[in-house]
């Protein structure tokens, strides 16, 4: 009768480990200690041979119950602690520690202004490419019907390099504007063009709101039927999608020589949006120049002006983002200091 | 160029119901933007931005032109004012002028007359008022008139002391190389070549044309005879002249802009009239008026198909008509659809897109619908580098490096040898173009050295070699380099940067040491800097992954640590080992400490599972070959 008491005892006494057990790992302890290879169940299994041969089968029925019985209390307990686990290594306090962070840079904001810019045309099918910086006359000013000697070529605050003249191309320099691209995509003779060309010009001029390097963004687009709405089609467009849903752009009068009609576009004031405010004083703040492809131009790039029209407009990157509403950058040669202290806050 | 216009000055011309604003927001969104009103004494002075092709409106006159065909548009009243006619009176012709024109190219209206009896004095309360407004100073009242008159009409003029003229002889001629003259702001200026002057009877020069008058003949309160002089002068020698001397005065600003050719005698009988009124003087010779231009009509197509194609409206032509018309643009009398173009935008309008901006201006951009665009888009290949540079950017700000944007242009010592020179640069900091981007990424760590211990920066940009001058374009070239500049960084931490780099673009070593070479060098002070020719690289770049099957069999590991000689460098030893079997998968350099340098192998048999015999068996290779350049393995 031994053994079969024994079976009893070992239930109570594991009822009694378990419930003094305070962790998981406790609960581990007896396990191995009861369902073990060298634990009680086996004990009692091998005891089987004491047992009178007529009560061995009663014996094996009562072992696999309590066998199973074991098993049941113990998984139930070891649920019961299994929160625990993760507290062995990690206590509350090291869990509140801040994190540490992988060693992580900073972009410069021009980059991410030119990135939006991108995203903004890919939609509408621009494509974007860049040409040289430094780049002949012919390209800068002849070919957008700027003459040599005219005064509108005054008003780029050209940098010229010292570099022998070339007898037809002219002198070389440092591109004050993106749309010396222009004719230059032209002559690749891919039509239509959707053209987003983004590179670094250089004019004579520091202060402020100037800097003798900075990037430009052009857009061309010439195609058979393009109008002056759709070039408000397209900078409303931009307008919405860069500054915002409820932006608005119009067009003013001007003059560039190689666009005819030539507008300055405006972007209506974000607070209020057109009436005039303290901020603003008009209600419309200048965003840039854009114009219809001149057909002079149109001409140089070997495109017939009767069949084809376009439009192109051209403006500071660094500008646009800066009028940006939440970047509060009153000069922009900080974008070019090269500070860390400024960077890291982009 | 700007213009101050005191809108009390425009109401000569104009009468309008308009207020300020309304006057300032009519031009501003139909001809000329407004840039400020500012107010003196009580009166308004609009700030127009005149766009340089219109010299036409760099006036009062011209200015009260527009507003007559725009304020209308806005829905507001305009009168013009009629001013009354000046008669043109018997004259007296007592005093006569020479003049000898050496080259009619010079001067396309050349006009003239004198007056006897001028009192010499100040000007009015009014005159000297509406000078100061537009900035310009009082003195005296014969020399007042031709300011007003250059601010009121548009059309410079002069006044010359009549006997100061020698002989009353003017020949107009360019100066010859070194000339001097002495102008009326007591300036002595050296002449170029090609500058147009007058010659007196004398042999003096008395004046330098359209830019300023001379010292030697001016009025002063002695003068009792005065020439006043009214000219059209070549826009483009007194634009080069004006420029050479650095002088830009308002009278070459408007010369070389264009000058109304019809606009010459009205002036210049304006001013005699005045002269008259505020001096007392008489006219005392005959006008002088030699043209030396002939200009027929210019009549130019109103294509309105081609107007709304440019608009994107349809605008009803006889709006178009209407447009042109209060413009001062009348209907061809012969042909159907013409207009002819005023004398004072003789210069500007010359094609039918021309009139297209004068109707659509004045239609108002505002009122054009937004449309996008229509057409099928081109499908053009982008170039990669964008993709690539986009990818670069990203891993290194990941890796902790903060991205420069530098100047192109720097110092002679920064911008490394054979730069290209500015010839006008701004200072001496920006006078050479960059041929490296390191020297000014270095300047970077120097001016950040407190930021923190270790700095990783980096600038993707353009640099500008002189020797690779291309023969189509004549442009130098300008590759895009990737320039990476670290302070307090391990040499193998920023080799590995790189290496990977190379990986993420596609590119195993192999790849790139063929025909691709960088340098990490050692500035000292624990800067390291490297420049890639980032253009070349993204040529070669490769976003194509392809694949090798997996195997079901495991791979056995382990590391090996072995005894390097002092001749023998790192590839070496990995080719030796990765060449001695091909069941060697993976090898990747785990550490190195003093002269033991330990590997991670990897090996496995794609067709069976590898035992620890079959390694064993490579192993011996393994030590076998790097046996022959002495490698050994470590022994503990």
């Amino acid at each position: 009768m031994d053994n079969f008491n024994d079976l009893e005892n070992v239930k109570a006494y594991l009822l009694e480990r378990l419930k003094s057990a305070s962790s998981f790992d406790d609960i581990s302890k007896v396990k191995s200690e009861f369902l073990g290879k060298k634990g009680f169940l086996g004990k009692l299994t091998s005891d089987i041979a004491k047992v009178p041969a007529e009560r061995r089968k009663e014996y094996g029925i009562r072992l696999n119950l309590l066998k199973k019985d074991i098993e049941d209390q113990i998984s139930t307990y070891e649920k019961k602690f299994e929160k625990d686990l993760s507290k062995l290594e990690y206590s509350d306090f090291y869990r509140s520690l801040p994190g540490k962070k992988p060693s992580v840079g900073h972009l410069n904001i021009i980059t991410q202004a030119i990135e939006e810019i991108v995203e903004v045309f890919a939609p509408l099918g621009f494509n974007r490419v860049r040409y040289p910086e430094l780049d002949r006359e012919y390209f800068v000013f002849d070919a957008l019907n700027m003459p040599e000697n005219h005064p509108a070529r005054d008003e780029w605050e050209t940098f010229f390099i010292d570099c022998p003249r070339d007898e037809k191309l002219g002198r070389l320099v440092i591109t004050p504007h993106t749309s010396s691209g222009q004719v230059r995509e032209m002559l690749k003779g891919n039509l239509p063009i959707r053209m987003l060309n983004i590179s670094r010009c250089g004019r004579r001029q520091i202060d402020i709101s100037h800097v003798p390097s900075f990037y430009q963004f052009e857009g061309l687009v010439v195609d058979e039927n393009v109008s002056t709405a759709n070039l408000i089609g397209v900078l409303d467009y931009f307008a919405k999608k860069f500054f915002g849903p409820d932006r608005k752009t119009r067009l003013r009068p001007y003059h560039f020589r190689f666009t005819e009609p030539s507008f300055e576009v405006d972007i209506d004031c974000g607070i209020c949006h057109g009436k005039g405010c303290k901020l603003c004083k008009k209600g419309w703040l200048e965003l840039g120049g854009s114009g219809m492809v001149h057909p002079s131009v149109l001409k140089a790039g070997g495109i017939d002006p009767e069949k084809y029209t376009g439009f192109a407009f051209g403006w500071g990157v660094e500008r646009t983002f800066m009028m940006k509403s939440g970047t509060k950058i009153d000069d922009i040669r900080y974008l070019f200091s090269n500070d860390l202290r400024f960077l890291e806050q982009f | 160029m700007n213009v101050p216009i005191p809108y009390s000055w425009l109401k000569d011309y104009i009468k309008t119901n308009a207020s300020t604003e309304e006057v300032a927001e009519a031009l501003s969104l139909h001809s000329f933007n407004v840039e400020d009103i500012k107010k003196i004494d009580n009166d308004d002075i609009f700030e127009v931005e005149v766009t340089p092709n219109r010299g036409d409106a760099l006036s009062i006159l011209g200015v009260a032109r527009e507003l007559k065909a725009v304020l209308p548009i806005r829905g507001f009243k305009c009168e013009w004012v009629q001013k009354e006619k000046t008669d043109i009176e018997k004259i007296n012709a007592v005093d006569k002028i020479e003049v000898v024109i050496e080259d009619k190219t010079l001067v396309p209206r050349f006009s003239a007359i004198v007056m006897d009896n001028v009192k010499f004095g100040e000007s009015p309360k009014l005159i000297k008022e509406r000078l100061e407004k537009v900035g310009i100073r009082p003195l005296g009242n014969v020399i007042d008139v031709t300011n007003y008159m250059m601010m009121d009409k548009g059309q410079p003029m002069h006044v010359f002391d009549y006997e100061k003229i020698v002989g009353g002889k003017m020949i107009v001629r360019e100066s010859k190389e070194g000339e001097v003259i002495t102008t009326l702001d007591g300036v002595t200026r050296k002449l170029p070549a090609g500058v147009i002057v007058i010659e007196d009877g004398g042999g003096r020069l008395i004046d330098l044309c359209g830019i300023m008058g001379a010292k030697n003949s001016e009025v002063d309160e002695n003068t009792k005879k005065i020439l006043l002089f009214v000219q059209v002068y070549d826009p483009v020698r007194i634009r080069k002249a004006s420029m050479v001397l650095g002088h830009r005065t308002e009278a070459a600003l408007r010369f070389e802009k264009g000058i109304d050719y019809e606009g010459v005698i009205p002036a210049l009988w304006e001013s005699v009239k005045m002269i008259k009124k505020l001096t007392g003087a008489v006219v005392s010779s005959e006008l002088i008026d030699i043209v030396n231009f002939s200009r027929n009509p210019k009549e130019i197509n109103v294509d309105v198909e081609k107007i709304n194609k440019i608009a994107g409206r349809e605008i009803e032509p006889e709006k178009i008509f209407s447009y042109l018309s209060a413009l001062g643009f009348e209907k061809s009398k012969d042909k159907d659809n013409f207009v002819v173009v005023p004398s004072w935008r003789y210069d500007d309008i010359k094609i039918p897109e021309d009139i297209a901006e004068e109707v659509i201006r004045l239609y108002g951009y505002y009122n054009l619908p937004a449309k996008l665009l229509e057409g099928q888009i081109p499908v053009v290949e982008t170039n990669k580098i964008f993709y690539w540079e986009k990818t670069a950017r990203y891993f290194l700000k990941y890796n902790g490096f903060f991205e420069c944007y530098t100047y192109s242009a720097t110092t002679k010592d920064k911008a490394g040898e054979g730069a290209l020179k500015i010839t006008n640069p701004l200072n001496e900091e920006m006078t050479y173009l960059k041929t490296s981007l390191l020297p000014q990424l270095l300047d970077v760590l120097d001016k950040n050295q407190s930021y923190s211990d270790k700095i990783k920066v980096f600038e993707i940009a353009s640099v500008y070699l002189r020797s690779g001058i291309n023969e189509e374009d004549k442009i130098p070239s300008q590759p895009v380099n990737l320039g990476i500049v670290t302070h307090g960084v391990d040499y193998l931490d920023l080799k590995g940067t790189i290496e990977s780099l190379f990986e993420i673009m596609g590119l195993n070593s192999s790849d790139v040491s063929g025909s691709f070479s960088y340098e990490i060098r050692d500035f000292g002070n624990e800067n390291l800097g490297v420049e890639i020719n980032f253009e070349s690289l993204a040529k070669m770049a490769n976003k194509l992954k392809s694949y090798t099957p997996l195997t079901n069999f495991n791979s056995i590991k382990e590391d090996l640590t072995f005894e390097v000689p002092d001749n023998v460098l790192y590839p070496q030893i990995e080719k030796t080992i990765r060449e001695t079997d091909e069941r060697i998968f993976k090898l990747s350099f785990k550490d190195v400490f003093k002269n033991y340098l330990t590997f991670s192998i990897e090996y496995l048999d794609k067709e069976k599972q590898i035992s620890s015999e079959d390694t064993q068996e490579i192993r011996k290779k393994i030590f076998e070959e790097l046996e022959k350049i002495g490698v050994r393995l470590k022994v503990l």
